[in-house]
């Protein structure tokens, strides 16, 4: 069965764009365009991947991942994040709170493919997973 | 390359233009019989016969034998190669350019584009670590540039992909590409310092390649502005008593066009601008302040000759056209102070002795290496070479490609090239016999100048300039002498870039290559 990918980002044509890319892939994708409306969504769509943008509008990626990784229900969710160029600090703060990976911008649609097929549960590839899953350990702060 | 033959082209320009085969054939004087056989592609034409083809047809002879999709193929292929896009080979970038020529410059203008606003973005990374509003607009320059890749690989990718859906992504990156412009421009903007430097340098970058591509069509040879110059030359040098031609330039400058020349200190430019003055440094080389006022004398002569070639289609706004009119204004210099017949007669008596022509006809290394490229006349013509201008840090400015020897622009070139190993050695011309991993062999010249003012001080700008020629023309160069008798030891092996060196064990190797993956 396909992933359940929901992507948080305000820019339309990213969203577009990987919209196509991951639905080529077989998975099945929502998005919100600001950090506020993140958790509510986590709760009803129950998704096995959150893509998430640094910058967001209403609250930033760093204080949407913080809520993630509060909340018992969310806390092991896979979390790729969207991150720019030149924003080096801004990775280790994510890494800080348990990111699991990176992009960076400008991305190619390879490697982000890659990166979400490597964090998403080996059920939701094998074609048996239901729920939203963990992956197992998110990637420690102190990490090369 | 491009699929379209020369035969073909000339065929669909032709009934384009609604001319009829026996016409067409009259008027560039040869049988429509044998413009049958040219248009069926059973005869290859060149020289004279291409260009009166090409006047009459209205085009560029360079467009009529495919010369310039063959360079549009190559940029193409060079964008593939920098971004590492696998399997996008020579041969669908040829079909591409062969359909729809249009946008495969649209892509190459795009990827300028792209590269200017990633290099802005990336250099500028520690000024937006400390300023909220440059970190957010740096954010929304990398997220436009992620959509412009990530639309434009797809549309790569995908060759099922509807047309719909395809018009519809190219819509996307062709209006995200605008907002980019935009924003980088509003980022620029926000630094402190001269903002406005900024915006003209990055500018610049993008006007320069089009400029590039401008000349690269006209073959670095302009028929009409050699005569003129010739022209001019003979009237001022009998006009003002046939001395110097710098004392012939000056008077005609003078009462002619009611120009003075006066030579100042350097730093006194800025507060003596006025009419009907041209300031020359007192400090500069004699041999740059004659190039400059023929510069000015020529820019003055031939300006609507100027202005209409700076007019091009290919020069997409003012700030290209005013590189090219410079660009147009240098050659005219070159064609005035080092007359066409002359220099080429000298070239071959001296076997293209830089430093022979450069006492002969008082001109700088690099005026002289630049005048070489241009001896294309048809049945005049001198050897065939590619030039190239580094930096020491690698930055490749006016590069100009033969067929077969492409020089890099999108990025640096090979480090073992001659042009980089000339600023070791900087009084001396380095002379170097490449042999490329697919076979060729070239004969490379290169010698470190300084630009500049000499002034105490005043750090000169360094360059390295290069000639580049086939190795079938050594034995005609002075240059070509210490590898005659084909030594294999004195064979230089190198590539044309690290990513596309399929070299093992090189000790230069910069990048990966990507030949080497598979």
């Amino acid at each position: 069965m396909a992933a359940r990918i929901l992507i948080a980002e305000d820019e339309p044509y990213i969203v577009e764009s990987l919209r196509f890319l991951l639905g080529r892939e077989g998975h099945s994708v929502e998005s919100v365009n600001d950090g506020a409306a993140v958790q509510a969504r986590l709760e009803t769509y129950k998704p096995d991947l959150l893509i998430l943008d640094i910058m967001l509008p209403e609250m930033t990626g760093f204080e949407v991942l913080r809520r993630v990784r509060e909340s018992e229900i969310t806390k092991a969710l896979p979390v790729l994040v969207l991150s720019a160029k030149g924003q080096e600090s801004d990775q280790q703060r994510m890494a800080d709170l348990a990111a699991n990976d990176f992009v960076m911008k400008p991305f190619s649609n390879r490697d982000l493919i890659n990166r979400v097929t490597a964090l998403l549960p080996a059920k939701t590839l094998a074609g048996s997973g239901q729920a939203p899953a963990a992956v197992e350990a998110p990637m420690s702060s102190d990490r090369e | 390359m491009a699929e379209i033959s020369t035969g073909q082209r000339i065929r669909e320009l032709r009934q384009h233009r609604g001319i009829a085969q026996s016409l067409l054939a009259e008027q560039v004087d040869i049988s429509p019989s044998y413009l049958n056989l040219i248009e069926k592609d059973k005869r290859k034409i060149g020289g004279a016969l291409l260009h009166r083809l090409a006047q009459r047809l209205e085009v560029s002879p360079a467009q009529l034998s495919g010369v310039e999709d063959a360079s549009l193929v190559r940029d193409l292929v060079d964008i593939a190669r920098v971004l590492s896009f696998d399997g996008l080979d020579e041969a669908i970038a040829g079909r591409l350019v062969a359909q729809a020529p249009d946008w495969g410059q649209a892509m190459v203008t795009l990827f300028q584009r792209y590269k200017d606003a990633s290099e802005t973005a990336t250099a500028l990374s520690d000024r937006l670590s400390q300023d909220p509003q440059l970190r957010e607009l740096s954010h929304a320059v990398l997220t436009q540039i992620s959509s412009i890749r990530s639309f434009a690989e797809i549309l790569k990718d995908v060759p099922d992909l509807p047309q719909d859906e395809r018009a519809h992504f190219s819509g996307i990156i062709a209006s995200q590409a605008d907002r980019l412009g935009l924003s980088a421009r509003e980022m620029i903007a926000l630094l402190e310092g001269n903002p406005g430097d900024e915006i003209e340098r990055s500018q610049a970058a993008s006007a320069v390649h089009e400029v590039e591509d401008l000349v690269n069509a006209q073959r670095n040879h302009l028929p009409h502005f050699e005569t003129a110059a010739d022209d001019l030359r003979r009237r001022i040098l009998a006009a003002h008593g046939e001395g110097s031609i710098t004392a012939a330039m000056l008077a005609h400058l003078e009462t002619k066009h009611d120009v003075e020349v006066r030579q100042v200190e350097g730093d006194a430019f800025e507060g003596l601008v006025e009419e009907g003055v041209h300031l020359v440094d007192l400090a500069a080389p004699r041999t740059a302040t004659r190039f400059d006022i023929a510069r000015r004398l020529m820019a003055m002569e031939l300006r609507e000759e100027i202005e209409e070639l700076a007019r091009n289609d290919r020069l997409s706004g003012e700030d290209a056209r005013q590189v090219a009119r410079r660009a147009f204004a240098n050659y005219a210099a070159g064609a005035l102070l080092f007359p066409y017949v002359p220099f080429l007669e000298a070239a071959e008596h001296y076997r293209y002795d830089m430093d022979r022509l450069a006492q002969r006809f008082d001109g700088s290394f690099e005026q002289i290496a630049h005048r070489l490229t241009t001896l294309r006349r048809p049945g005049a013509e001198g050897i065939p070479f590619a030039y190239l201008r580094s930096d020491p840090a690698g930055n490749i400015s006016k590069p100009y490609s033969l067929p077969g020897l492409r020089m890099p622009r999108l990025g640096g070139a090979c480090p073992l090239w001659a042009v980089y190993a000339a600023f070791a050695e900087p009084h001396k011309t380095v002379a170097q016999f490449a042999a490329m991993p697919t076979g060729e062999r070239f004969l490379f010249v290169a010698r470190r100048v300084a630009k500049g003012a000499q002034a105490a001080g005043a750090a000169p700008a360094a360059y390295s300039i290069m000639l580049a020629c086939e190795a079938s023309y050594a034995n005609r160069l002075v240059y070509g002498d210490p590898f005659t008798g084909g030594r294999e030891a004195t064979v230089t092996p190198v590539g044309f870039t690290c990513r596309t060196c399929s070299r093992q064990n090189c000790g230069q190797r910069a990048q990966a290559g990507i030949l080497q993956r598979a």
